[in-house]
This record gives structure tokens, sequence and C-alpha cells, in this order.
């Protein structure tokens, strides 16, 4: 699927074995989007010639010269990976951090919001806690908001819930999220909203 | 049962698409609709006096709404397609299918635009589209909840057909997919389907058949 890292678009994927890969997302042959292809075993292939990567990012087969080992040179850059309590992380250039816990929170639903990070704290009344932000969201249980920035005014939203939430507070959940996604944007739109001239 | 059709027409595509997942066979008759406009000649007029495709015909019957062809092509040979028959999952069939054709007037409007240079406000079409498809794509998040991987059951009706092809095709339109994880494993379950078909953009799951093995002296 694709996805976007602060160091550009990315394709992250899974192989059948269970093991997620931030491959980057462009194949090094046309510049096709990687997101675009597709997961075989443990390898993902493009979906424009069917060049397929394994984890570490070496080319593993060119369709169109079966008999080819395909050189060493052919690569895709790959980025650090980490999936913690339901939660994939990944890292830009080195790092030895360890991701944060959430405990006792499950991941519930991701959707992308055109309002900035400023903008989403003032519609919530948040309070940012060690991880994320705590918003005390009407109607509903306790909910952990993890913010991703995205390109222009947009942020993509991750909406955590207490792992006991039972399936219609977790129904009133993703309703709030819609709620404060309106509201962020209503207030976005009223102050400099140039995303609404482009989108 | 004859079909007018256009291979490009996402309308089309769902009739085409349910009649395969049925097993139904249908007499398919090409229509020029561009560049020729056959649709709006005096032929298919005469039949369709709205000008739109698909048409389908089956003896005396003429229909022209493609949300009718599916339940017509389910009643007759598939009548799981139209739902359990309860009340609360009956409803939802009815919103879903009342529902795209709002993905056809904000996501195929601004398709047609871009694809054939219609007029009509494009930012006000693609604006209307995301709108479409973050109502869906909250349906389905809580249709997962209640555990069901369908917009109105545990498994695909009617409604899933008449949304999924006009949803797909939104980045021929400028409307990006990215954003929506629960319409991009809804639209995965759809192309895993037995009988799936395919239409120029909407393509089938490559990963489901094994890799191709090609001879080295045979390229």
């Amino acid at each position: 699927m694709p996805a976007r890292i602060p160091a550009g678009s990315i394709a992250l994927w899974r192989t059948q074995s269970g093991r997620v890969t931030a491959s980057a997302d462009r194949c090094p042959h046309r510049g096709m989007r990687l997101s675009h292809g597709f997961v075989r075993g443990e390898a993902l292939s493009c979906i424009y010639h069917g060049w397929s990567y394994g984890q570490t990012g070496e080319c593993l087969r060119i369709p169109a010269h079966p008999g080819l080992t395909p050189p060493e040179t052919i690569r895709v850059a790959a980025h650090a990976v980490e999936e913690a309590w339901g939660v994939i992380w990944v890292a830009v250039g080195e790092t030895t951090a360890e991701p944060p816990r959430f405990e006792g929170f499950v991941p519930l639903r991701s959707l992308t919001a055109h309002a900035d990070l400023a903008t989403l704290k003032a519609a919530t009344g948040a309070t940012a806690g060690t991880a994320g932000l705590d918003w005390p969201a009407p109607g509903a249980p306790e909910i952990r908001l993890l913010s991703v920035p995205q390109e222009g005014y947009e942020t993509l939203i991750h909406v955590l819930v207490p792992g006991d939430s039972s399936p219609a507070q977790r129904i009133a959940a993703s309703r709030a999220a819609e709620t404060l996604r309106r509201t962020a944007e209503d207030i976005q739109a009223k102050g400099l909203a140039p995303w609404s001239t482009t989108r | 049962m004859k079909l007018y059709d256009y291979i490009l027409s996402p309308s089309c595509y769902k009739v085409r698409l349910m009649a395969a997942l049925t097993g139904v066979k249908l007499d398919i008759r090409p229509v020029d609709f561009h560049p020729g406009a056959e649709h709006r000649g005096q032929e298919l007029l005469a039949l369709n006096p709205a000008g739109s495709i698909p048409i389908l015909e089956d003896g005396d019957l003429i229909l022209t709404e493609s949300s009718a062809m599916l339940v017509y092509l389910a009643a007759k040979v598939a009548p799981s397609w139209l739902g359990s028959g309860g009340a609360e999952e009956t409803a939802r069939v009815q919103q879903w299918l009342s529902f795209s054709s709002r993905l056809t007037a904000s996501l195929g409007g601004a398709r047609l635009h871009e694809m054939l240079l219609r007029p009509g406000d494009f930012g006000a079409l693609q604006s209307q589209g995301i709108a479409s498809l973050r109502e869906l794509e909250a349906g389905l998040v809580e249709q997962g909840l209640h555990g069901m991987g369908f917009l109105a059951s545990d498994r695909p009706t009617v409604a899933d057909i008449a949304c999924f092809p006009y949803v797909v095709l939104a980045p021929d339109g400028g409307v990006s997919l990215d954003p929506y994880p629960a319409i991009r494993l809804w639209s995965r379950a759809l192309r895993s389907l037995e009988n799936f078909i395919e239409m120029p953009g909407i393509h089938r799951l490559h990963e489901l058949k094994p890799e191709p093995h090609i001879e080295p002296g045979k390229v």
C-alpha cells in the first residue's frame, strides 16, 4: 500500500509470512510506483513489467529475461520498520530509539484531514500526551490520536481506542473522528485554506 | 439478454461484471459512445430516450438504469446477491444502490471531464467525489466493526457491484484513493471473487495466480 513519510512516498508491504517492509515507492526500471504492485510470497512485484524485489531491496527477478540473475546494482531503497502494538513505525535514516508503546490501546482506523496539526489540536482541545494526542471525545471512549503530516496542509490521523472498547463504543469513536475532521477542516478553511482551491 | 455496451463505461462494466459473477451469458452489442455518440442516435434513443448507456434488453423488458439491471440479474439467477431479506440489510442495499448515483455524478463526472473534456466544474466534482469516498470509507469501517466485509452484508451484494467501478476508477478523474484503507481492502475482496472480470483501469489481483515461468530460450 502507498504511505507517506518525511522522506517521501513509500510502498509499505507485508510478505506472505507476515514481515513488513517499507520500500521507496519507485521501481528503478521505469519509475512506476511500487505501491501499485503486488506481493507474491516474499517478494514485491512492480505492476508495470513485473520486476520483483526482496525485503532488503535487491532485485530478484526480471520476467522478460528469465535466464538472467539480476545484477546487485539494481536495488530499491528500504527503510527500517518496526511493528509494535498494532502500529507500524518507519524510521527515516538510522535510529536506535524504540517506538513508543500504547499499552491498553488498539488501532481503530486511519483518516486524512485537509488541516494541519495546529488546527487539529485547536479542534480537539486535546492535551499532548507522552505519545500522540489524548482526546476526551464527547460520547465516545478516551481516544488517542497519532498524527502524521502529509503534503501541503494534509494530516494523516491514526485513531486508537482502549482495547476493551465494545463495538458500539468503537463505532462512536469512528463517528467522533469524522466530526473532528469536519471541525478541523472548517477552522482551516476559514483561515488560510490554500487546499480548497487546489483540490 | 442483450446489453448495449461501451468498454470504457463503468456503468456498463457493472452489468458485465454482475453477469460474469452470476454466470449469465450476455449478448453484447457494442455502442460507439465516443467519438460516434451512437447513444444519441435514433436507434438507441428509441430504446432509451434519455440517451444513456447501458441498455439491457430481455424480451419486452428494456432497462436503462444500471442498478435495476444488477437487481434483475440477481433476482433471476442469484437471489443471494440481493441480501438475506432482513429489514436492515434490505435497507442497506437500497441505501448504497441510491448512493452509487452520487459516485457516478461526482467521480464519474470528474473522469469524463479528464478523459473526454466534458464541461463542468472540475474542482467541485472532485470535492463531491472526495466527500462520497469518505462516506463509503466510514460505512465500510462500521461494517468491519460489525464483522462484515461488504457494504450491506458479510457477503457481496448488488450494492457492492453498483459502487465498485466508479470508486476504483477515481484516479482517472484526478482523485487519489491513497487515503482510504477500508476501501482498499474492500476493493481487494471484490477483485478476489471467483469469475471476476476486468475492464480497462480495473485489473485482477495478479498474486492470486502462481508466478508464470518462461523458459529462457522462448522469449
